[in-house]
Formats: structure tokens, sequence, C-alpha cells
């Protein structure tokens, strides 16, 4: 059967599980046997791309060629960046539309950043479940919105995989824990990730996850709390800002567990390390007010699934800045309980997706999840006024009927301007898209066009025309304000396969080349120490194997390697054969001799 | 039962009857939404009393069966019908299961609709309004602590005064039998409607100060 993975796709950390028959599990690297892919992407000058780990500690000596943190534009527009972004990132020219990193001498959008992470996943997937994989459960933060679901969905287009759902990172958590819970109740998940903060309302009934609300911050996180401490280093030395972000964090790290550490700034330049002391107590003063930014939101989702605090059963920590302790006790202090922490905070979402692909394949069906669209929809209409259409928190899909008429005679065109957010005015809302659907030119008022708002199960919107007058289906064209149009992501998938084929050609070579100096090693080692097993003429053929593969590794062509290493192997099979057999009797020889 | 030509259709997939069902006895094939109203998504009759336990197990028990997330392995067809369909069982089940919500939509049905733009005071709110108005008029001059505690005060009582209106509005429901009470739940749901939109600007107006207070 083919495997649907669940992927954690996240600011600091991305994870890939599948559920098996014993639950979920998080795949891991093939080669480090790590959990946790380090989001971060590096595009070096010699056309080299570094994903992961490598990634990340080439970040402070590349700090405009490494991408840390890409989740936080996912789906943006330049007018949504910030002057910190702007002093941590170089950016593309360009005053509209989706925004673009200006790396190794070219501009990059977001998804396709998220690509390479998703691709590099997808690679460890396979070499753990020995199969391909094309299809995935993404998670995405519960207060995404449209054009940034649409970015995540397009990243994983990008990486060759067939995204299923989106699913809510809380909702995803709320299932890894509900897994071992026959649980029934409201719960409240509060995540505090790298970059994003959601809370989450649930009821669960009977093997049904039902969202009441969720609200949140798309732009509050771990990264925040270490760009705090960070501004305290900076004060004194601002020509090092990644690497004071670096140490940040390792200082963050240890004040969960420690109550004093130091803040050590490598300085290579000079030669030295650069320290100062910090307490828990000094870094809750410097975190404070940032933290205190999640309450607000626990608060009105609480209000919005009309539920009091002293009914909420169970409160889930998700997050790796949820091991803040300031985090806990301010958990603690909304929903008047210490918070759930038996499952790992950085693993949990991705247990949760890996569930939740089991779900869709049909493996689960006791569960079922029942999510929310996390911020209302409507429409600009006369005055720059925002009428809304589905509210936030309905369940999805969701679906609204409109109908909309013309109001100039001879009209061809009606332009529908769609919207997300709480405000009164459309101007302050976020645009998602522009919608075109053509009429038959009529006197104004004449045509009755029925325009259909649909959220699918994903939280995003599609939008279908028909014309009540013929009963026809209406084409709608889809100008989105701030995501990639259909063209753009042919054309990026057509570079992407080039691209692709070339990525494994040159992982397959390299690969080949460290596999043929393994060998070579141990033959020659072999040949030293164990020369006297040689049969007559048997030297001569190894010897000539050995250079058909020194010759091959010189080329490029891996499959070539491949076959050389295969001929060497089979040229010195009788030879290792005979070495075994008399380390074997040595290793016998030896235990005889201590039983006697 | 409502909906005579509900009764004789047929799945598109496996041509079982499936009557008002939203997805076929056999195939398990997601069928389109029944014709008529939201009562008969849920497989209810067109009545105001409606029991909020059975109408749970209702919406959970159909969207076990419809949801998406059970079709995704399907031809395009039954995803797309699954979709449709669950959006109209999540809509029914948004109106139905807020009696003001379930109110206002049955007076739609039966042609007498609630005019959503109806400003005018309900008579029996009239002292409670602008005795609140004054006095978050007076809060946006001069923000004391005092004020502040008044208002909230005064937001307290308006909750108990809601909880009255809506249990009463479910008395009325129980013993609900035809049009004769038209004017009677026109009047009670423009006395609630009014008065979770006053609880609204109260609590935008606490808020607001609120905030002021802590910047200081």
């Amino acid at each position: 059967m083919e495997r649907i993975v669940g992927i954690d796709l996240g600011t600091t950390n991305s994870l890939v599980a599948v559920l098996e028959d014993g639950g979920p599990r998080v795949l891991v690297d093939p080669e480090t046997g790590a959990h946790l892919l380090p989001s971060a992407v590096a595009f070096l000058a010699d056309g080299e791309m570094v994903v992961g780990a490598r990634a990340r500690e080439l970040a402070p000596d590349h700090p405009f060629e490494t991408i840390l943190s890409v989740k936080r534009f996912m789906g943006l527009g330049f007018e949504h960046v910030s002057d910190d972004d702007r002093r941590r990132y170089r950016f593309a020219e360009g005053r509209e539309g989706v925004v673009r990193f200006a790396v190794g001498g070219r501009a990059v959008t977001p998804p396709e950043v998220s690509a390479h992470i998703l691709r590099e996943l997808k690679r460890w997937a396979e070499c753990a479940l020995g199969d391909t994989v094309a299809k995935a459960v993404i998670t995405v933060p519960a207060y995404f919105n449209d054009s940034q679901r649409q970015a995540t969905k397009d990243a994983g287009r990008l990486a060759g995989l067939e995204v299923l759902r989106l699913v809510n990172e809380p909702t995803a958590a709320a299932l890894a824990y509900g897994l071992d819970r026959a649980d029934e109740g409201t719960v409240a998940v509060y995540d505090l990730g790298g970059g994003t903060f959601d809370v989450s309302i649930l009821k669960l009934r009977g093997g049904i996850f039902e969202v009441l609300a969720t609200n949140g911050d798309t732009r509050l996180g771990g990264d925040d709390l270490d760009g705090r401490l960070a501004e305290v280093v900076l004060a004194e030395l601002p020509s090092v800002r990644a690497r004071a972000r670096a140490a940040a964090e390792r200082a963050k790290r240890d004040l969960s567990a420690a109550e004093r550490t130091e803040v050590v700034l490598d300085l290579p330049e000079v030669g030295r390390h650069a320290r100062a002391p910090i307490t828990r107590s000094d870094f809750e003063r410097l975190i404070r007010d940032i933290v205190q930014r999640t309450v607000v939101p626990c608060r009105q989702a609480l209000k919005d699934a009309g539920i009091d605090p002293r009914d909420i059963r169970e409160v889930v920590a998700v997050g790796g800045s949820t091991r803040v302790p300031l985090v806990r006790r301010l958990m603690a202090e909304i929903f008047g309980r210490p918070p759930l922490v038996d499952i790992d905070p950085d693993e949990v979402v991705a247990l949760g997706a890996g569930i939740q692909a089991g779900i869709l394949s049909g493996g689960r069906r006791d569960m079922l999840l029942l999510d929310v669209v996390p911020l209302s929809l409507g429409i600009e209409t006369m005055g720059g006024v925002f009428t809304r259409l589905i509210d936030r928190n309905t369940t999805i899909p969701a679906s609204v009927k409109e109908t909309f008429t013309t109001a100039v005679d001879g009209q061809t065109v009606v332009d529908v301007h769609v919207l997300q957010g709480e405000r009164e005015l459309a101007a302050d809302n976020r645009s998602l898209a522009r919608f075109k659907i053509p009429i038959a030119p009529m006197p104004a008022g004449v045509p009755r066009l029925e325009v259909t708002f649909l959220v699918d199960a994903n939280g995003i919107l599609s939008v279908a025309a028909s014309d009540l007058r013929t009963g026809l289906e209406r084409s709608v064209e889809v100008k989105p304000s701030y995501g990639l149009t259909e063209d753009e992501m042919e054309r990026m998938l057509e570079e992407s396969i080039d691209h692709a084929e070339d990525d494994v050609r040159e992982r397959q070579l390299r690969e080949a080349r460290v596999e043929t100096d393994v060998i070579l090693g141990a033959t020659r080692q072999s040949l030293v120490a164990h020369g006297r097993l040689l049969a007559a003429g048997e030297r001569e053929r190894i010897d000539a194997a050995v250079s058909a593969l020194d010759a091959a590794r010189a080329g490029e062509d891996y499959v070539a390697i491949r076959d050389a290493i295969e001929s060497l192997s089979q040229t010195t099979e009788p030879f290792a054969r005979r070495i075994m057999d008399e380390s074997l009797q040595e290793a016998l020889g030896n235990r005889r001799l201590e039983e006697l | 039962m409502e909906g005579s030509q509900n009764e004789d259709r047929q799945c598109w997939r496996c041509g079982a009857g499936v009557g008002t069902g939203l997805v076929c006895p056999g195939c398990e094939a997601p069928q389109p939404p029944p014709d008529g109203d939201l009562f008969a998504v849920l497989g209810l009759p067109r009545r105001l009393a409606v029991d909020g336990e059975d109408l749970e197990r209702r919406y959970h028990a159909a969207s076990r069966a419809l949801h998406p997330d059970r079709h995704q392995t399907a031809e395009p067809h039954a995803r797309q019908l699954s979709e449709r369909a669950s959006a109209a069982l999540n809509r029914a089940y948004r109106t139905l299961r807020d009696p003001v919500a379930r109110g206002r939509y049955w007076l739609e049905l039966h042609g007498n609709p609630l005019h959503r733009e109806n400003k005018e005071i309900p008579p029996a709110l009239a002292t409670d309004v602008f005795e609140t108005q004054e006095k978050l008029e007076e809060l946006r001059t001069k923000a004391t602590p005092a004020l502040h505690d008044e208002v909230r005060h005064v937001h307290d009582a308006l909750v108990a005064r809601l909880v009255g209106l809506e249990a009463e509005l479910s008395r009325l429901y129980a013993g609900a039998n035809g049009n004769g009470m038209v004017d009677e739940l026109k009047r009670r749901l423009s006395e609630i409607a009014y008065l979770r939109t006053l609880l609204g600007d109260i609590e935008a107006a606490l808020g607001e100060v609120s905030g002021a207070h802590s910047r200081h």
C-alpha cells in the first residue's frame, strides 16, 4: 500500500512521521539518526545548496545566504516585511506581490525554500520506508490564513508531494494525546513554536475531535525570545547579529533547566569568547511582555468557544518554547491547571500528522477531526466595507452562496475581492485574491450571478460561479494577492524537476565515491594483513579490479562506479571468505583455550 | 417528513434507494444534500424544540460518514460531493444548535423573517439600554477604576438577564405549536439579539479601557 506521511513543517525544525500498527513513529535522518531537521536552507555562491543541520551551522558565516525561519514569510507580501526582517534577510527588488529572497544570485520565493526542506524529509522517509513517498499530510499553524495555507500546499507540490490535507498544528497535537486517552471533555492546546503561536479549544467525544474555537498570532514565537536576549548582547557588539542569536538561543535552553547560565558568544576573529552571566529571572524580565502576548488569544478562544476556564479538563503544551518555565506558569494561570507535557513538545505535532495520514488512508476509522476556519472570510462591498460571509470558528468544510449583479450597463466582468480578517473596513483586513467572472453584457442590475464560496477541509477557499438566468457554470480567473499564480507554479515545477534530476545524480555520485573509498581502503588493508591467504594469480586479478574502480571513481558516471564496485566485490569474495574462516577459527580456538 | 421528492432518491453510484440519507446505505457514497431545509439535513422535523444531545449525536454520526477525510481515496465526484454535503451539514448544525439562530431560521422558513437591520430598541430593554449607554459614554471620557467596576457590574447583570431570556425562549419552544406565536417569538428574538450586541459593545469598551490602564 502506498504510504502517506505526516509532516510537521516547523519554523525552527521539521519532522516526518508515519502511522504504524503500534502507533505513530517519527522517521529519522538515514545518515545521522536525527529526529529533527533544522528548517534551514543555505544557497552558497558556487550554486551549491545545503539543507538542515549543516545549513544552520553555516548561518553565522553566511547570514544572508542562509534562510532560517522561512515559515514566517509564507504567504506574505513585500509590504508585510518588517525593518527587523530587512536587517536579517536580503530581499529581491519588488514592491508588490509575493515576497522574494535574494540568495545565490536569484530571487527565491518562500514556497521554493520550504520545498527544499520538504524534499529532504521526503528523502528521509523514503530511506526509512524503503519505498517512494508521494503523498503527505502537512501541518500548519491554526491561525494561518488562506494565503499562508496555499503557500504551504504549493511548497508540497514543488517538492513532489501531493498534499492530501493541511492539518492545524494544535489539532494534530490533540490527536497525538487523544490516542492513548479515551477521554471525553474539553481540552485546550497551547502551541508556542519557533515563530508562531496558536491556541485551540477542542471538545473530545467518542473519537471525534471537534474544534470549538482557535486563535493565535502568526508572528510570535521562540524566535522573539531569542531576539530579545540577543539585543542585550548586541548592544555592545553590533557586528555579530546571527551569532548573537545563536548564543541567545543556547542560553535560553540552559535557563529552562538551570537558574543561571552564561551567554557565550564565539568571536573567532579575535580568537576568544565573550561571556555574560544571566539568571533565569533576568531572562524572564526580558521576555515577560512577549510571553504575555499569548494571553489575549487564549481568552478570546475561550470566549468564542463559550467555555469557562474551569471546564477545561486538560491543557496540552506544544512547541519547544513551552519548555520555558515562565510560559508554563502563564499557561497554568490562564487555564487554572498545570499543562500536560508527557509527549515531547517538539515531536507531538508530527506524531499527530502521522495519525491524520493514517486516518486518510482508512487506517483509523474510529477517529475524526472537525476543524474550523480561524479568521472570518468576506468580500469588499460598496464604500470599502468588509462584508463577512463565513464567520471565524465555523466548522470546515463550509460554504456560502451570494448573488451578484452589475452596476453599469454592458458590464462584461464581475470582480470579487475576497479578504480575511475581523476588522470592519476591507482595507484593514488581509487581501486574499481577486476573482474575475465574465458575464454577457446586459443592462445594469439584470444579470444574476450566483457565487459559491467554499472553504475546504484544509481551510483553503475556492470560488465557483454560475449564471442564474442560463444555469451555466462560469469560469473564475483567480489572481492571488500574495501567492503564486498557476503559471508561476507550472514554471517552478518544471524547474524543480530539472533540478531534482541534477540533485539525484549529484547525490548518487557523491555516495558512490564515498563507498569506493571505504571498499578500497578495506581491500588494501586486507591485502597487507592477510596476504598469505591469497591463491595463485588472485593478487593480479584483485589489482586489476582495484585499478578499474580507481579509474571509474575519477569519472562522473555513478553507474560505472557502482559496476566497478560490484566487480571488485565479486573478485575479492573468495579471499574475503578465507579471511572470515580464519578469524572464526581463531575465535573458536581462543575460546577452547579459555575453556581449558 | 416533508420533501416528497426526496423519498425516491437513488444513489448516483450504485442505484440503491437513499431517501433523505446523506450517504448511500449500500456503497457509502456521499449523496447531494437532500432538498428542503436544514432540519431535513439532520433528519429532524421542522420543530422549534430541539434536544441538544440528540442533535449532537446526529451531527457526529453524519460527520463520521460524510467528512472528506472518509472519502480521500474515492473518485473525484465522491470527494466533491463529500465536501459539498459536509458544508451543508456543518451549516445545519451551526444554525440549529443555537436557539436564536434556529428561531430566526424557523421564521424565515415560515415566510416571516426577522430583519437583521431592525435597530429599534425592544421596549422591555429600553431603561437598561439608556442607562448602560450613559455609563459607557462616561467611561469613554473619564476612565476611573471605580467607573470601570460599575460598568463591569452592569455587564454581569445583563449577562444574567440574557440567560433568563434564553431560558424563556426554550420554554416557548417546548410549548410551540404553530403560527399563533410568531409575534411573541419575534419579540423574544429581537430582545436577545439586542442584548447580545449591547454586551459586545460593553466588552469592547471594557477591553479598551483596561488596555489603556496597563499602558500607563
